[in-house]
């Protein structure tokens, strides 16, 4: 059963070199958006509490700005780092390089071209108003033409591996990679191309946001705990053999749970009852990977403390579940009567977003970075900011999010509160927000700073090379596909 | 799972179960959804929007309105506060939305719903002056916290001849331009105006009127 070939350092060295430019590019861009994109979304919380804030130029009002900041994030930050990350894993665990980077580069400007003017879209009037579907429809076909130049490697290396076992981050990355462009593309056309009418309308984007959530960033962040935790503890994932019912499971329930984003709405009830029942039946994929993540966890304290990589997995799980159970929550019809529409269904949102996916892409660039260039993080002090200021910025940002949402659920319900009075008794939580927003932005910078100087070749001249360490002898790990 | 095939065929049977479960069911069901015709009156319901609304209704879609207003009203078992709030005398059907040619029922409520606000607030001049103005005060209240100004959609222009145009915004002091100026609405801001006084789900279908009965009675979906 153990896979016949097992990489030395030297290949892995080869797969790294042959990952290093696009995988530079991607995570480049991904990182300018963002910058830009925390900056939009901190100046659109700005003005939930100073209204006036930029209201004056057309371009800039918040129904534009804040969609557009979303946009920026989801499609600029991620997907660029989904793409740095997915193609890199997946050269590595199918044992093979990653070849044609030229067309990455290619796919890489077409996708960054086709963000660029989809917010500029946004910002000029032309949005669609659509969660997630804001960009107006010129782009669509820009986007997914480059998006087929860039997924079509991640699935052409999974089928030239040298390896005989498919690792489970593998299962996640090569369905990412399916799932997205068949969600944006129906979307599309039930949507702009040939519209339905009516309210099935808010239930495409309802499955599409559902779906682009549960099927492509979860995914993404899910294959990157199952690399890494045995990669950097040296043990195996616990249970492994549970792995398989996880993902099978997992996938089949969220892509069916879109509906639960309209409980309440004049849709016919089975739409919301659909994606309730689905919801529900995430207990048990959960459970498998709480024993997988957690047990494989247990014990090992003292190497998450040591390891940079480790501590933002080890966040990113955290998020997962948090993000995953409130979810669940927020479902519920008793509950959804009260949250619904107030800034709980906003954190839900955000904690997959940022809680999950892009903590643990933060968490593998901090690993394959040093690799890729062959030198190490120049400034401890910048990396320390950056995980201090991540974790503050979420936890305040959850108790910010929620205190704001409670506070909004139980004045929306009594209608003898005033809508004026609710506006108002909110202006506080929106400022302690706009803190953490701050926070979560000073901390990528000094992320940024410190990917320029490991990645620009002018600059790093005097940063140190790197001497990467043998990883640990897996026992069991080759059985799992591991390279 | 070593088989590159078998995992192909089960990512194209999730997506394609979902897709199929959720919106090809939906659609054969709401998809071919008519107007309904008044047996006594002999009225189409609903009533199409007016040229002019249309037109709003893509202003309001481009400002992004939809980022702070829903455009939905939830059944009895939901009613936390929608009915006392005076946003809707009844839930909405989905059969009411067959006249918007694009939908947006919105996810956000950090801004009062609009589905019924043209029957809520019949008055054209509160809207222009709350667009223009949401701080000004009308009886010691301003018109709306936390809502920006939309001062681009309004012109400001010296009074031509002796009295202002019939069509200037009438703002209290300390929001009023300067003497001989005057504050008209551009043609974006008639449309968005005309769009939400058109915002009235009033007419209530005696075919769906079950719907909104208690839990006991009710049918799923509107067939």
């Amino acid at each position: 059963m153990n896979s016949p070939v097992s990489p030395s350092r030297v290949e892995q060295q080869e797969i790294d070199a042959s990952a290093k430019w696009p995988v530079l590019v991607f995570l480049g861009s991904a990182l300018a958006w963002l910058l830009l994109g925390g900056v939009m979304a901190l100046a659109a919380n700005i003005q939930l509490h100073n209204p006036a804030f930029l209201s004056g130029c057309e371009w800039t009002t918040h129904g534009r700005l804040a969609p557009a900041a979303e946009n920026v994030l989801v499609y600029g930050w991620g997907f660029n780092a989904a793409f740095a990350f997915a193609l890199w894993l997946m050269a590595r665990l199918s044992a093979t390089t990653l070849r044609h980077g030229g067309w990455l580069f290619v796919g890489a400007k077409f996708w960054n071209l086709g963000v660029t003017l989809g917010v500029g879209g946004i910002l000029a009037g032309y949005s669609t108003s659509f969660d997630l579907l804001e960009m107006p429809r010129f782009v669509v076909l820009l986007l997914l033409v480059a998006y087929a130049l860039i997924g079509v490697w991640a699935v052409t290396t999974f089928s030239i591996r040298n390896t005989e076992n498919v690792y489970a981050s593998q299962w996640y990355i090569f369905g990412a990679a399916f799932w997205f462009p068949w969600l944006y593309s129906v979307a599309q056309i039930m949507l702009f191309r040939a519209p339905v009418r009516g309210v099935l309308q808010p239930i495409v984007d309802a499955w599409y946001v559902n779906g682009l959530y549960s099927l492509w960033f979860v995914p993404m962040a899910l294959a990157a705990i199952y690399y890494f935790l045995p990669k950097l503890l040296g043990k195996p994932i616990k249970s492994y053999y549970l792995a398989p019912l996880a993902f099978w499971w997992l996938v089949v329930g969220s892509a069916l749970a879109g509906g639960s984003r309209l409980v309440g709405a004049p849709v016919p009830v089975w739409i919301p009852t659909l994606g309730i029942v689905s919801h529900m039946l995430l207990v048990l994929p959960l459970v498998v990977l709480a024993i997988n993540f957690l047990g494989t966890l247990k014990g090992s304290l003292g190497a998450i403390a040591g390891s940079l990589t480790l501590r933002f997995i080890t966040l990113s799980i955290v998020g997962f579940f948090v993000a995953t159970i409130l979810a669940m929550g927020l479902a519920v019809r008793g509950v959804a009567a009260t949250t619904a529409f107030t800034l709980w269904e906003s954190l839900r949102d955000w904690l997959f977003l940022y809680a999950t996916f892009s903590v643990a892409m933060f968490g593998a660039a901090y690993f394959y970075l040093p690799r890729l260039t062959g030198k190490v993080w120049r400034s401890s002090a910048l990396t320390a900011v950056h995980f201090g200021a991540t974790v503050l910025g979420v936890v305040l940002l959850v108790i910010g999010m929620g205190g704001a949402g409670c506070t909004q659920a139980h004045q929306l319900a009594d209608a003898s509160v005033s809508f004026a009075k609710i506006t108002d008794s909110l202006a506080g939580w929106h400022t302690f927000n706009s803190v953490a927003l701050g926070l979560l932005l000073l901390g990528n910078v000094a992320f940024f700073l410190n990917f320029i100087w490991i990645s620009c070749p002018i600059n790093s001249r005097s940063t140190a090379n790197a001497d990467i360490p043998v990883p640990p002898a897996l026992t069991l790990a080759t059985k799992e596909g591991h390279a | 799972m070593k088989n590159g095939l078998t995992l192909f065929l089960g990512v194209f049977a999730t997506l394609a179960l979902s897709w199929a479960g959720l919106l090809l069911a939906a659609h054969k069901q709401l998809g071919a959804l008519p107007q309904f015709k008044d047996p006594v009156e002999e009225t189409l319901n609903p009533l199409p929007l007016s040229g002019l609304a249309r037109q709003g209704a893509l202003v309001y879609q481009d400002l992004g309105c939809a980022t702070c207003h829903t455009q939905q009203v939830r059944g009895n078992s939901y009613d936390t506060g929608e009915n006392s709030r005076n946003w809707g005398e009844r839930a909405g059907y989905p059969r009411d939305y067959i006249r918007d040619s694009v939908v947006l029922i919105g996810s956000s409520r950090l801004g009062p719903d609009l589905r019924n606000v043209g029957k809520r607030i019949p008055e054209a001049e509160y809207f222009y002056k709350l667009l223009y103005a949401p701080e000004s005060k009308v009886g010691g209240a301003a018109l709306a916290h936390g809502m920006p100004a939309y001062k681009f959609l309004f012109t400001e222009r010296a009074i031509a001849g002796s009295q202002p145009s019939y069509k200037a915004v009438k703002l209290p002091s300390g929001f009023a331009p300067a003497e001989g100026t005057e504050v008209v609405p551009t043609a974006r801001a008639d449309a968005l105006v005309a769009y939400l006084l058109s915002l009235k789900d009033t007419y209530d279908y005696p075919t769906e009127r079950g719907l909104n009965a208690p839990a006991a009675h009710a049918k799923e979906g509107g067939h």
